[in-house]
């Protein structure tokens, strides 16, 4: 009996310390599947990834690779993780993609994708999914995906909105409207709120958040070419209207002078922790974060609502997202990073993060896109726009920021910032 | 090891290769040539070429051409950016330099009296220079911050007094990206003038004391004068760091509020990652080169010559 023991404990020592040797060894820090596994795939990804900050969303990911890995076991993933800088890391790798030196399979940024494809430097993705599953996705997903000869580019997996968070017990109903918006934002600094608040510094936010009300007017930044159109004709007024816009809300004190300082959205979040923000005009992700930073009372005064438009019926808001892309030339490894599309990303890691999936069927297919909240946030989506996937995007970007700044800051006239903005545009469009 | 024990250690056959490669020094030095002329001389070369280009970031073809460079020089933003840039630098290099002289007499003089404390001044200030730009950058910012909850702000509201846009108001931020990297850069000065305090001669305070020198006369007529040459070397170093410094100030201010506080080096990192402008950035980064060198030389014809020390 004794001995029979003995020989189950040490049995079951051995089988434990056999699967946790293999877990082990199945991922570690730069990689998932076995050392040697006779085939391997270079990974870069963001922090969508293993490499998440949030230790429970790094090990569901883990768990969704490893899941993976078991699936292939002839393939290991040797992984490798972008910094927080994303523009540089993209430029990066675009760098890297020309020289052939670029990972075998990578997260690319769903507003440069065009960067990539115009360089010619992605796979062919098209065989991997189905029609039906390119049916599926929403329209400006569809078409940011496809080249003009309707090649499949890249799988765009995850996208996001942007909306107006609010403090019911402060504003109770949903501004509808830019002057609701800002009669709302003035009643709250009464109550001694900093009022409404925004990205307006020196980042991509800035633009990406501002856009949505020029995006409402029915303005466009670059005509059908690519070429920036948005400092002139029709575009120019529209684009000036909702330049005032934001510069009335600060000028009257609706928002704080603050803002042009804001080039973070955990500003907003720490605003809405601190109590000192009754308004903010944030992501749809920030919600799963408000509910994780607030007191359960506290997170209930919180709801959100569309961005409010010029009028009540001309709405807009900006969706952006990541992709999953292949830069190999070797048909084996661009089948299984369209598998890693597939199997971890098109669905799976949208549950997991509660990222919004980019089909309309998975809406349905995970129970956490069933949430009041999540449904709300799909039906927003039909005002979504995207950014637009052409090279001058990121300078445009960067003139809108200088442009934001120096308009709230009350350095420069709006129509002067504009022509600056603008000039500076086309003189970078002229030099692509 | 000199060169007989070479002789006496090495077979016969090592020992005539030895002999004959005795006297020249090429040989030796081959190995720093070749990894300086690959890792040092190739990619300023390169960027040199570039700068004769009309190279971009997304685009296969690059045809050479002047026009990058009146492209480059010509631009209007080009004289607000090199304001900014010497305002920072400038600025640094006098706050840098007198912060540190000021530190390093202070541990110098607490070290002579045994005074408790100096080791942990001297660590303190070590910490700042320690820190990476982007998390300096990242501290100032929350001491900087405008939100009814900023650190800087709080202590004025206690103190009764008014607030200040430390970063949202174009005339400030330049002050404030500036204090916040001569808070960095400090101790490094501190370290340099440390060493080169410890190094003077004490005969030289006790000539001043029988002579019935004051303290500050001490200072100004013997201890300056001492430090000329590690001050100048010590400009020359916070000069060329200064210039290329841009992760504090992409995190602090990320150049804005609009162009405020947009120094040469973010300048070139937004034309080359933002606009995908090689032949621009690397225009710039020529100029960059330029300033620092012109600079650089400056300081070093102030330098004591030999027959001066």
């Amino acid at each position: 009996m004794k001995s029979a023991t003995v020989s189950a404990f040490a049995l079951s020592t051995m089988l434990f310390s056999a699967s946790t040797s293999f877990a082990q060894e199945l991922a570690t820090k730069d990689r998932i599947g076995l050392a040697d596994a006779p085939k391997s795939l270079v990974v870069r990804l963001t922090n969508d990834s293993p490499n998440n900050s949030d230790p429970a969303i790094a090990e569901g990911y883990q768990k969704l690779f490893v899941d993976f890995i078991k699936k292939h076991p002839d393939w290991k993933l040797q992984m490798q993780f972008m910094s927080s800088d994303i523009g540089t890391e993209q430029a990066k790798m675009l760098e890297q993609a020309k020289a052939g030196n670029a990972p075998d399979c990578a997260a690319v940024d769903s507003f440069v994708l065009s960067q990539f494809m115009v360089n010619h430097v992605l796979a062919d993705f098209t065989p991997y999914f189905s029609k039906e599953e390119v049916d599926d996705l929403f329209p400006f997903i569809r078409s940011g995906i496809t080249d003009k000869d309707q090649t499949v580019r890249a799988w765009w997996w995850d996208t996001d909105l942007r909306v107006l968070y609010r403090n019911k017990s402060i504003v109770a109903d949903a501004p509808q409207t830019w002057d609701d918006l800002k009669k709302a934002a003035l009643a709250s600094t009464k109550e001694g709120m900093e009022g409404v608040l925004f990205n307006g510094g020196r980042w991509e936010g800035t633009t990406f958040d501002w856009l949505a009300n020029y995006w409402a007017l029915g303005g466009k930044l670059v005509d059908d070419s690519g070429k920036p159109v948005f400092g002139e004709g029709e575009n120019k007024e529209k684009f000036l209207k909702a330049l005032n816009y934001f510069k009335d809300l600060v000028d009257s004190g609706a928002a704080p002078k603050r803002v042009s300082t804001i080039a973070n959205y955990d500003d907003l979040n720490a605003a809405a922790a601190a109590a000192t923000t009754a308004l903010f005009i944030g992501g749809n992700w920030q919600y799963a974060q408000l509910k994780a930073t607030l007191d359960e009372d506290e997170f209930n005064n919180w709801t959100f609502s569309p961005i409010p438009g010029p009028s009540a019926d001309q709405r807009s808001t900006g969706t952006g997202g990541w992709t999953i892309a292949s830069f190999s030339k070797d048909k084996d490894k661009v089948e299984m990073c369209a598998n890693l599309a597939r199997e971890v990303y098109m669905g799976p890691a949208n549950a997991l993060q509660q990222q919004l999936p980019t089909r309309k069927s998975l809406f349905d297919k995970y129970e956490v896109f069933s949430t009041e909240a999540n449904k709300t946030f799909a039906k927003a989506l039909v005002d979504g726009q995207a950014r637009p996937g052409v090279p001058i995007y990121p300078e445009i970007s960067n003139q809108i920021q200088i442009m934001m700044g120096d308009v709230l800051s009350g350095t420069k006239k709006p129509e002067d910032a504009l022509n600056a903005a603008y000039n500076a545009a086309l003189e970078a469009y002229k030099r692509l | 090891m000199s060169p007989i024990a070479i002789e006496v250690d090495s077979p016969p056959q090592s020992r005539s290769f030895m002999r004959r490669f005795a006297g020249a020094p090429l040989p030796w030095i081959m190995p720093v040539i070749v990894v300086i002329g690959i890792f040092y001389l190739y990619p300023v070369i390169d960027v040199f070429r570039l700068s004769f280009t009309n190279a971009t970031l997304i685009g296969d073809n690059q045809d050479y051409t002047l026009g990058s460079i009146t492209n480059a020089l010509s631009s209007p933003q080009l004289p607000d950016i090199l304001w900014a840039t010497l305002i920072f630098v400038g600025g640094s290099v006098i706050g840098q330099q007198i912060l540190g002289i000021a530190v390093a007499v202070v541990v110098i003089r607490g070290e002579k009296r045994g005074l408790f404390g100096t080791t942990i001044l001297r660590t303190t200030a070590l910490v700042a220079w320690v820190v990476p730009g982007i998390a300096g950058g990242i501290i100032w910012q929350m001491l900087f911050s405008e939100a009814p909850y900023g650190a800087l702000n709080s202590i004025l509201r206690l103190m009764h007094m008014p607030v200040v846009a430390w970063l949202s108001d174009p005339a400030i931020a330049p002050w404030s990206t500036l204090i916040s990297n001569i808070w960095r850069g400090t101790a490094f000065s501190m370290v340099v003038m440390y060493a080169a305090l410890k190094s003077i001669d004490p005969s030289l305070y006790e000539a001043a004391e029988v002579d019935g020198a004051t303290a500050s006369q001490q200072f100004f007529f013997v201890t300056l004068p001492q430090l000329r040459a590690a001050i100048l070397v010590n400009m020359i170093l916070i000069t060329i760091q200064t210039v290329n410094t841009f992760d504090a100030i992409i995190t602090l201010t990320g150049g804005g509020p609009g162009r405020a506080t947009e120094v040469i080096s973010l300048y070139v990192f937004n034309i080359v990652f933002r606009n995908y402008d090689l032949s621009g950035g690397s225009v710039l980064s020529v100029l960059m080169l330029i300033i620092s060198l012109g600079l650089a030389f400056v300081y070093a014809s102030f330098l004591p010559k030999e027959e001066e020390q």
